[in-house]
């Protein structure tokens, strides 16, 4: 199959609407896994957790997915996480990229994880499966959300351990880096591993951890509370539908951003 | 999959979902917002933006018999892209039953 990614070919026919951007890193974590940069188009504004339609031209034409954008809004390149499905119309070819590469990019970002869409609270929950860890990769670097809330607790669940890799490592650079410790107090961000197919210490699906309680015992917290918790949740669909119904189940209602709330969803990577 | 416009929209058109569309799929007529099927992705994120909780999945039963009409009138209706106003009463007409008989087939 022809797939264009040279800059200047893809820049000649490149839909109305799109922006073509360079790949500038590409990581791969396993056979299923992989991140990316690429560079930030100048005037390009979005929210930490909001997602964007990127793609790529293939056979003369343009296939667009949608991905959360990794990187904060402050960042002056752009990060993405993508799983690689073997004969997925998209990332059976993004997958191949390599630095130097072009990509499309649509030029609305947009999503629901956002901060915006949260009424004040003093804990943050993030829960994630597999890439839903994306816009939370945003939200965890952005001061906003440290000014916001006393405690950010991202929960990232994968069938393997290899797939907590991306979370730890960013976390850990996180709680390393001389700027964002001068930025916001990092001491504040939580993580918290479970691995669903694997012996883990943690063992399990984050719904279950929620629904015995075990997941607050271990991070020696209080159970749900409406008054205090406000929650985003990034996940498989069934991750989706149960995390909310336990949401709910404790009292917290869902928002958006006409009408901020106590917990938020992201359906677009759902499936 | 997609999301379809339902009735409530009907003399409300709050456009809050125009605002949050990555693919801005959403077409408008005098009193009604219709989803393009075609060209919505299923992201979901303007399910929860409306006021009048007029969007649904189409996997919603009540959605399936909303499908044509959104399909049918995307195809005749200008695409809308960004915020506007409400309708002046749609807070008066957010919630009402049987609004379809009040919807225009004029395009805005």
């Amino acid at each position: 199959m022809n797939v264009m990614t040279r800059p200047d070919e893809l820049e000649a026919c490149a839909p109305a609407g799109t922006f073509v951007e360079t790949v500038t890193r590409v990581t791969h974590f396993t056979d299923r896994l992989f991140h990316f940069h690429t560079t930030r188009p100048s005037g390009f504004r979005f929210r930490s957790g909001e997602f964007v339609m990127i793609g790529l031209m293939i056979e003369g034409k343009p296939v667009f997915r949608a991905y959360s954008i990794a990187s904060p809004s402050w960042a002056e390149d752009l990060e993405f996480f993508s799983i690689k499905v073997p004969d997925g119309p998209l990332t059976s070819h993004l997958q191949k990229i390599q630095p130097g590469d072009a990509i499309l990019m649509r030029k609305k970002p947009t999503g629901t994880l956002v901060n915006d869409a949260l009424v004040a609270g003093k804990r943050l929950y993030m829960f994630s499966t597999g890439t839903g860890i994306a816009p939370f990769a945003s939200v965890i670097r952005d001061p906003d959300t440290y000014e916001k809330f006393d405690e950010l607790i991202l929960t990232h669940s994968c069938r393997e351990i290899a797939e907590l890799k991306y979370g730890q490592d960013l976390v850990a650079s996180i709680r390393t880096d001389e700027m964002l410790n001068e930025l916001f107090d990092t001491s504040k961000l939580k993580l918290y591993n479970s691995v669903t197919r694997e012996n883990y210490p943690f063992k399990g699906r984050i719904t279950g951890l929620i629904e015995s309680g075990k997941l607050f015992d271990d991070l020696g917290v209080t159970p749900l509370d409406p008054a205090t918790d406000r929650a985003m949740i990034c996940g498989s669909a069934d991750m989706l539908k149960d995390t909310k119904a336990l949401l709910e189940a404790a009292g917290l209602t869902e928002g958006a951003n006409s009408r901020p709330a106590e917990f938020v969803i992201e359906r677009a990577f759902a499936g | 999959m997609t999301f379809v416009v339902t009735e409530n929209c009907i003399r409300c058109k709050y456009t809050d979902c125009v605002e949050v569309c990555p693919v801005d799929c959403f077409y408008e007529g005098e009193n009604m917002l219709v989803i393009n099927p075609d060209e919505c992705i299923d992201c979901g994120v303007c399910e929860p933006e409306c006021p009048a909780e007029a969007i649904l999945p189409d996997t919603d039963p009540e959605a399936q018999k909303w499908l044509d009409l959104n399909a049918k009138y995307a195809a005749l209706w200008p695409v809308i892209t960004e915020k506007i106003d409400a309708l002046p009463d749609a807070e008066d007409w957010n919630g009402v039953e049987g609004k379809l008989e009040q919807l225009s087939e004029k395009a805005a």
